[in-house]
C-alpha cells in the first residue's frame, strides 16, 4: 500500500495559518489480548478555517484520529499542535478548558442529555467555561435561532425529530464560537432531507464564521461539500483530494 | 421465645417452611424445565461483582431485621429463665395465705400460723406423694443491717429464717467461695450467712460482725460465710437482691413470731429445671391436702393457697421474650418496607440495563413467562445466600444490642445470656427467603411487561399515557374497598355476613379505607384524561391533610372517636410517605431549579448543579423510590425521638411530682408516725429545710373492682391512704375530675372531709396498650374530658374480706402517674379495710426543692436505725425517665439499621448510572465538564436527593407528631410541642454523609471515563 502524506506546504496558507497540525500522529489500542495499531503514524495539517472530510472504510481510524486530534484521546507518539498548542503538554483539566473554550463537537448519535431542554444543553458549554448563567441562556438562544430552533428551546431531545436533535448538537457545537469544529458522522443518523440541512447548516456557519470544521463520514456527497477530502485505510492517510478552492 | 402474635412460634415455623418449600420448588421447576432462563439469570451474578455485593447486602436488611429481633426475643427469654431458674433453686411452689399470691418476698405482711404450718406438714408427709421431695418453712423480714467493720450500710434488706431440719431437697444455700452446699443448721444463734449481693453493699467478708436492726435495737450477728444469691438467701426482688439467712428459729424469736412462718416452700422431684413439669400434680395434690385439712378460707381455715411460682415466673419471662420480640419486629417494619422497596428498585434497574437483551430475547421467540422465570431464578439466587448472611448478622446485631440493654438494664441484676434457637433461626431465614420471594416475583414480573421494539432501540417509555380499563376496575376495586373498609371502622361488622372482630370505631380500616378512596379516585381520574401531576399532587396533598387531623382526632366531630394503636404509626407511616413522595416526584421541577438557580450564585459549580438536578427530575420511578426508602425510615427514627422527648418532658415536669421532693420509705418493721419528729429527735436539722411532709401508705394485699361493671373478681392494684398532710402540702395535677369539682385543690381537699371518695392514676383509665392489657382497668372515664360522671370502685383486703366502696372524683395526670401509680383514698378509709400498711412513704415538700438529694441523704442516715430508704424524687423520677430514654436510644438504633437499605440504594443506582451515562458522561467531558465536576454532579445528585428524603421524613414526622402532641386526646396537649432537633441533625447527618460516602467510589469512576471510549461506548 502507498502511502500518501498531505502535502503540508502546499496546504499551509500563505501565511502559514495552521490551525491543526498534526506530525506522525500514531495511536495503538491494548485490549489484553491484541494490539490494535489505530493510527500509524499520521501527519495532517489543516487550516484556519478550512473544511476537511476524512473517509474511509469502516475500522480505518477516522474516528481515533478525529479524537487523537481534538484531545479526547491521548497519543501514543507523534504530535497535535492546536493555535500551536502541543495538546500532549497540558494536564487533564487544561486540556478540558482549552477544549471548552477552543472546540465544538456534534457526534453521530447526537449526544444531548435527555434529561434537559435544548437551550439548557446548548448552554452548557458556557456554563461549563464560565459564562454567567443569564448571558449563557441569551447566548443559547441566540445560537438555536442561528439554527432555527428558537421555538423548540424548552423542549427536551426526545421530544424533537432526529434532524432537529442534530441541529441542536450544531448549536451547542457553535455557541461558544470554537475555532474548531469536529464531527463524527454528523448525518449518519439523518435521512437525506435532513442530512442536506444539516451540511447546509454546518457550511453557511463556516462561510459566516471562519470556523474549521473536521469531519468523519462515509457519505461521498457530504464529503464533496468540504474543502478537502482525507481518505484513511488502516491507520494511515492513503490519499486526499482537493474539492473546492479555499482563500 | 415461644409465640409471636399470639400463635405458637412452632407453627409459624412449619408454616414458613412450607412457603419456603415453594419458593425453592419454583425455582427447581425453573432449573428442570427451562434450564436456560435459570442459566441466563444466575450468570448475570458475576458480571458486576460491586454490585453484586450491594444487590446482597440490600436484599439481606429485610432477614437481619427480621433475625435480630427474633434473637433479642431469644436472649431475653433464655437471661430471664436462667435467672428465675437460679434465684428460685428447688423452690417450684410455695404455700402462702390467699392474697399474698405473686407478691415478692419482701413484700408479704402476713404469716402462716404455727398449727395451720404443722398441719400441713403432717398431712403432706402422710400423703408420701413421689412428686414431692422438700418442704420448706421460711420466715422473711425486712431489717435495715450495718457493717461497723466498713461502715457500709443497707436500709433494706431481706432476713430469711430457714427451718434447718427441713433443707433436704433444697440444697440452696451454696458457698459463694467454695461452691459447696451449707447447712443452716450449724449456725449457732448470733450467725448468719450474707448473700452477695448483700456482702458487696456492706463490703462485708466472712467472720465480720454486722448489726442488724428490729423495732429500733441492734442485734450482733457473725457472718460465717457469703452465699450466692437465692430466693432461701434473701433476693426479694431484682430491685432488693440484698439479704441474709439464718435459722427459722432465730429470726422467729427475735421478731417474737413463734412457730409463724411467711411461705412454706415446695420442692418437686427432680431437678431445678425439670421439676416444673410436675407443677400440676403437685399443686393438685396441695389443694386437695389444703382442703382436706380445712385450711382454705372457704373450709372456714385460715386461707392457705399454693402457687406456681417458678412455672409463672418462667412463663413471664418468655412473654418478655415474646414482647421484645414483637416490639422489635414491629418497629422494624419501616426498615423492611424500605428494603421491600429496594428489591424492588434493583430488579428494575437490572431490567433497564438488559432492555435491548430482554427485547431481543422476547423478538426471537422468549415468553413473558421465561423472562419471568429468569429473574426469579437470579433474585433467587442472590436471596437463598443473602439471608443467610442477614440471618447471621441479624445475631450479631442481636447480641451487640443485648450487651448494650444489659448496660441499661445493670441495676436489675439482669445476667444478659446471648441466645438463639434455631427455630428462631429457620423462621428468620424462611420468612426472609419468603419475603424477597415474594417481591421478586411481582418486580420480575413487573419488569417483563416490556414493548420489544421499545426494548430493542432502548427508547424511552411513553409518558403522560392514558391509563387502560384494567386500571379502571383497579380504581373502582380500590374505591369499594376503600369504602367497605370505612364503614368497618365506623360500625364494625355486625351487619355483615362475616366475623373479623371488629366492633366499630376503630382508627385502622377507616384510615386504609380513606386512603384507598383517595387512591381509587386517583386512577379513575387518571383513567377519563385528567392530567397526571394534578391528580397526583391534589389527591396526595389530601391524603397528607386526612393523616394530620386523623392523629389528632381533630375529625371526632365528623366521625366520632376512632380507637387506634401502635399499628397506626406503621400505617401512618406507609401512607405519608407514599403521598410525600408522590408530591416530590411530580413536582420536582419547583423544588429542584430552585437549588439549580441557588447553584447559579456559584458559577464554577453550575454546570454540576444543572446536571445533579435533571436526572432526578427526570426519572421519577428511581427518584421516588430512593425517596420512599430513605423517608420512611427517618420519619420513623423522628417520630419515635419527637413523641419520647414530649412524652419525656410530661414526667420530669415539677408538676409531675405533685409538688414533693424527697421520698422516704420507712421499714415495716419499724413503722415512723411522724417524720420530723424523728428526725428531730435524732439530732437531725433536716425537718428546718421541710415545708411540708405527707404520709402515704400501701394496703397490704390491696385490691379493687369497679361497682358498676359489675366486675365480680377483684383484681390485685395498690390502693394508697393518704393523710391530711399530703393532701394541704402538695398538689398533685389531675387531668380530668368528677362533675360538681372545680379544681384539683376542690378534689384534694374532698379527700380529707369525705371518705368515700378516691383518686386514681391515669393508666388505670386506659386500657388496651401495645400488647393487650389485663390489669385492673376503670371503664367509663375518659381521662382528657373537662369532667366525668362519678364511677364507684370497691377496695378490699381478701384476706380479712374487708371492703368499701369510694367514689372516683380525679384522675391524675399522666405525667404524674409515674410517680403516683394507685388509686388514693383517705387515711381515714383506708384504715377500715387494711389493718396495716404495707409500706408507708413519707413526702416531704422542701423550702428549696434543689436540696432533695442532700435532705434525701440526711433523713437516711439519720434514721438508719428506722431502716427508712430516702431519694430525692426528682433523682428518682429522672433516673427512670433516663432507663426509658437509653431504651428509645437503643431502639432508635435497631430501627436506624434501616438507613442501610437508603444508603445501599444510592449506592445501587449511583453505581448503575455511572454505567448507564457512560456515553453522556463521555460528552460532557468532550465539551468540557473536568474530572471533578463529572464527580461533583454525582455526588451532588445523590446528595440532592438524600437531603430530598431526609426532608420529607423529617417533615412528615413533626407534622404527624404536632398533631398528636397537641392533640387534646393526649396528655402532652398542655405541654406544648418540643421537637428534639438535635437527635434530628445527628440521624439525618449520618443518612447523608453516609450517602455521600456511597456515591465517592462511582462518582471517582464517573470521572476517569475515558472520553473517546465512552463517545464509542453504547
Amino acid at each position: 500500500m502507498t502511502t500518501v502524506q498531505p502535502d503540508t506546504a502546499a496546504t499551509r496558507s500563505p501565511d502559514g495559518d495552521l490551525i491543526i497540525d498534526a506530525t506522525e500522529v500514531v495511536k495503538t489500542y491494548d485490549t489484553g489480548k491484541v494490539q490494535v495499531r489505530a493510527l500509524r503514524g499520521v501527519t495532517l495539517p489543516v487550516r484556519r478555517g478550512e473544511m476537511v472530510a476524512i473517509m474511509g472504510p469502516s475500522g480505518c481510524g477516522k474516528t481515533t484520529l478525529l479524537n487523537c486530534l481534538s484531545g479526547l484521546d491521548d497519543i501514543d507518539s507523534g504530535s497535535v499542535l492546536i493555535d500551536g498548542v502541543d495538546l500532549d503538554t497540558l494536564g487533564d483539566a487544561r486540556r478540558t478548558e482549552f477544549r471548552a473554550r477552543r472546540m465544538g463537537f456534534v457526534f453521530q448519535l447526537y449526544n444531548l442529555l435527555p434529561v434537559l431542554s435544548a437551550v439548557e444543553n446548548v448552554e452548557l458549554p458556557l456554563l461549563v467555561s464560565g459564562v454567567s448563567a443569564r448571558d449563557a441562556r441569551a447566548k443559547a438562544e441566540s445560537s438555536l435561532e442561528q439554527v432555527h430552533l428558537i421555538d423548540w428551546a424548552s423542549h427536551k431531545p426526545a421530544e424533537l425529530s432526529g434532524g432537529q436533535r442534530q441541529r441542536v448538537t450544531i448549536a451547542r457545537a457553535l455557541v461558544n464560537k470554537p475555532a474548531i469544529v469536529w464531527a463524527d458522522e454528523p448525518t449518519g443518523d439523518l435521512d437525506s432531507t435532513n442530512a442536506g440541512e444539516i451540511l447546509d447548516l454546518m457550511v453557511d456557519m463556516n462561510s459566516r464564521f471562519a470556523q474549521t470544521f473536521v469531519l468523519v463520514t462515509h457519505d461521498p456527497n457530504i464529503a464533496n461539500r468540504m474543502h478537502r477530502i482525507i481518505y484513511m485505510t488502516d491507520g494511515l492517510i492513503v490519499d486526499e483530494k482537493k474539492v473546492r478552492d479555499f482563500d | 421465645m415461644d409465640s409471636l402474635f399470639g400463635v405458637s412460634m412452632t407453627l409459624i415455623m412449619y408454616v414458613l417452611l412450607g412457603a419456603l418449600a415453594v419458593s425453592l420448588s419454583v425455582v427447581l421447576y425453573v432449573v428442570v424445565r427451562n434450564r436456560v432462563m435459570f442459566l441466563l439469570g444466575v450468570r448475570n451474578m458475576p458480571r458486576r461483582v460491586a454490585r453484586t455485593v450491594l444487590i446482597v447486602v440490600g436484599l439481606m436488611l429485610s432477614t437481619l431485621i427480621i433475625s435480630a429481633a427474633f434473637t433479642t426475643g431469644d436472649t431475653v427469654d433464655r437471661s430471664l429463665t436462667n435467672t428465675v431458674f437460679t434465684l428460685l433453686g428447688h423452690v417450684d411452689e410455695v404455700v402462702q395465705l390467699s392474697g399474698e399470691e405473686g407478691g415478692a418476698p419482701n413484700e408479704i405482711s402476713s404469716t402462716i400460723p404455727q398449727e395451720a404450718n404443722e398441719k400441713l406438714r403432717a398431712a403432706v408427709e402422710a400423703a408420701a406423694d413421689s412428686n414431692i421431695d422438700g418442704y420448706l418453712p421460711m420466715l422473711f423480714e425486712q431489717v435495715p443491717i450495718i457493717n461497723p467493720e466498713s461502715r457500709l450500710s443497707e436500709p433494706s434488706a431481706t432476713f430469711v429464717g430457714l427451718d434447718a431440719d427441713s433443707l433436704e431437697g433444697f440444697p440452696d444455700i451454696i458457698s459463694a467461695t467454695t461452691g459447696e452446699a451449707l447447712d443452716i443448721g450449724s449456725l449457732a444463734a448470733d450467725e448468719a450467712f450474707l448473700n452477695k449481693s448483700a456482702a458487696d453493699a456492706l463490703a462485708a467478708e466472712p467472720g465480720d460482725r454486722v448489726q442488724v436492726f428490729v423495732q429500733l435495737q441492734p442485734h450482733e450477728f457473725t457472718i460465717v460465710d457469703i452465699v450466692e444469691d437465692r430466693f432461701t438467701t434473701g433476693v426479694g426482688s431484682f430491685e432488693v437482691p440484698e439479704g441474709l439467712v439464718t435459722r427459722l428459729d432465730t429470726l422467729q424469736q427475735i421478731f417474737e413470731r413463734p412457730g409463724e412462718v411467711s411461705i412454706i416452700a415446695i420442692s418437686n422431684r427432680g431437678g431445678v429445671r425439670d421439676g416444673v413439669g410436675l407443677t400440676d400434680d403437685v399443686i393438685d395434690s396441695f389443694t386437695s391436702i389444703i382442703a382436706a385439712e380445712g385450711l382454705t378460707r372457704d373450709g372456714g381455715g385460715i386461707g392457705l393457697t399454693v402457687n406456681d411460682i417458678k412455672r409463672e415466673l418462667v412463663e413471664d419471662a418468655e412473654l418478655a421474650g415474646n414482647v421484645m420480640a414483637t416490639f422489635f419486629l414491629v418497629f422494624g417494619l419501616f426498615s423492611i418496607a424500605a428494603g421491600v422497596l429496594l428489591i424492588i428498585m434493583i430488579f428494575s434497574m437490572l431490567a433497564a440495563e438488559r432492555k435491548s437483551e430482554l427485547g431481543m430475547a422476547r423478538a426471537i421467540g422468549t415468553k413473558r413467562g421465561h423472562l419471568v422465570q429468569m429473574f426469579l431464578s437470579e433474585g433467587m439466587a442472590y436471596n437463598v445466600l443473602s439471608a443467610m448472611v442477614g440471618a447471621g448478622l441479624g445475631i450479631l446485631v442481636s447480641f451487640g444490642m443485648m450487651l448494650i440493654m444489659a448496660r441499661i438494664f445493670s441495676e436489675f441484676g439482669l445476667n444478659i445470656q446471648p441466645h438463639v434457637t434455631l427455630r428462631s433461626m429457620v423462621v428468620s431465614y424462611s420468612l426472609g427467603v419468603v419475603l424477597t420471594f415474594a417481591t421478586v416475583t411481582f418486580a420480575s414480573w413487573r419488569v417483563s411487561n416490556l414493548n420489544i421494539v421499545r426494548a430493542i432501540r432502548d427508547i424511552p417509555e411513553p409518558v403522560g399515557q392514558r391509563m387502560g380499563w384494567r386500571w379502571l376496575a383497579t380504581g373502582l376495586a380500590a374505591l369499594a374497598l376503600g369504602g367497605l373498609l370505612i364503614d368497618l371502622g365506623l360500625n364494625g361488622d355486625a351487619r355483615y355476613p362475616f366475623d373479623i372482630g371488629l366492633n366499630g370505631n376503630t382508627k385502622f380500616p377507616f384510615a386504609l379505607g380513606s386512603s384507598m378512596m383517595f387512591i381509587g379516585t386517583a386512577i379513575v381520574l387518571r383513567f377519563v384524561g385528567l392530567p397526571e401531576r394534578a391528580v397526583f399532587t391534589t389527591l396526595s396533598v389530601a391524603l397528607l391533610t386526612l393523616w394530620g387531623f386523623l392523629a389528632g382526632d381533630r375529625l371526632e366531630f365528623l366521625f366520632g372517636e376512632l380507637e387506634g394503636d401502635v399499628e397506626m404509626f406503621f400505617l401512618s407511616g406507609i401512607v405519608m410517605i407514599a403521598a410525600s413522595t408522590f408530591v416530590l416526584v411530580y413536582n420536582m421541577d419547583i423544588v429542584l431549579p430552585v437549588i439549580s438557580r441557588f447553584g447559579g450564585l456559584f458559577s464554577g459549580i453550575l454546570p454540576a448543579v444543572r446536571t445533579a438536578v435533571a436526572y432526578p427530575m427526570a426519572d421519577r420511578f428511581r427518584t421516588g423510590m430512593t425517596l420512599a426508602m430513605i423517608s420512611l425510615v427517618i420519619f420513623a427514627l423522628t417520630m419515635m425521638s419527637t413523641m419520647n422527648l414530649n412524652f419525656n418532658r410530661l414526667f420530669l415536669t415539677d408538676a409531675a411530682r405533685g409538688g414533693w421532693d424527697v421520698i422516704a420509705l420507712e421499714n415495716l418493721n419499724n413503722p415512723i408516725v411522724d417524720l420530723a419528729a424523728e428526725l428531730e429527735e435524732s439530732g437531725s436539722s433536716a425537718p428546718d429545710s421541710f415545708r411540708a411532709v405527707g404520709r402515704v401508705s400501701l394496703g397490704a394485699r390491696s385490691s379493687v373492682r369497679q361497682v358498676e361493671d359489675d366486675q365480680t373478681e377483684f383484681d390485685s392494684y395498690p390502693v394508697f391512704g393518704v393523710d391530711a398532710g399530703f393532701v394541704d402540702g402538695g398538689l398533685v395535677p389531675l387531668s380530668t375530675r368528677a362533675r360538681g369539682y372545680d379544681s384539683d385543690e376542690a378534689v384534694w381537699q374532698a379527700m380529707k372531709t369525705r371518705d368515700d371518695v378516691a383518686v386514681v392514676d391515669h393508666f388505670s383509665t386506659e386500657s388496651g396498650g401495645f400488647f393487650g392489657d389485663e390489669s385492673f382497668h376503670i371503664s367509663g372515664i375518659d381521662s382528657e374530658a373537662e369532667a366525668f360522671d362519678p364511677v364507684m370502685l370497691e377496695i378490699g383486703e381478701p384476706l380479712s374480706g374487708a371492703t368499701r366502696q369510694v367514689e372516683v372524683i380525679g384522675v391524675i395526670e399522666l405525667g404524674a402517674s409515674a410517680a403516683f401509680f394507685g388509686i388514693y383514698v383517705p387515711q381515714e378509709t383506708f384504715d377500715l379495710v387494711y389493718d396495716e400498711p404495707l409500706f408507708t412513704r413519707h413526702l416531704v415538700s422542701l423550702q428549696d426543692p434543689d436540696e432533695s438529694k442532700a435532705v434525701a441523704r440526711e433523713i437516711e442516715s439519720s434514721l438508719f436505725t428506722f431502716g427508712v430508704q430516702s431519694e430525692s424524687l426528682k433523682q428518682l423520677v429522672e433516673d427512670e425517665q433516663q432507663l426509658f430514654r437509653n431504651f428509645f436510644l437503643l431502639m432508635q438504633g435497631f430501627m436506624g439499621l434501616g438507613l442501610f437499605v437508603g444508603i445501599a440504594a444510592v449506592g445501587v443506582i449511583a453505581f448503575r448510572t455511572v454505567v448507564e451515562r457512560r456515553q453522556q458522561i463521555g460528552m460532557l467531558r468532550a465539551i468540557g465538564y473536568k474530572r471533578s465536576t463529572v464527580a461533583l454532579s454525582f455526588m451532588l445528585e445523590s446528595s440532592f436527593v438524600t437531603l430530598l428524603a431526609i426532608g420529607s421524613g423529617v417533615g412528615l414526622a413533626i407534622w404527624l407528631s404536632y398533631f398528636l402532641i397537641t392533640s387534646d386526646q393526649f396528655p402532652t396537649a398542655e405541654a406544648g410541642y418540643v421537637i428534639p432537633w438535635l437527635q434530628i441533625a445527628v440521624f439525618s447527618t449520618f443518612a447523608f454523609v453516609a450517602s455521600l460516602l456511597m456515591t465517592f467510589i462511582p462518582a471517582r469512576q464517573a470521572a476517569s471515563v475515558s472520553i473517546a471510549e465512552a463517545l464509542r461506548y453504547e
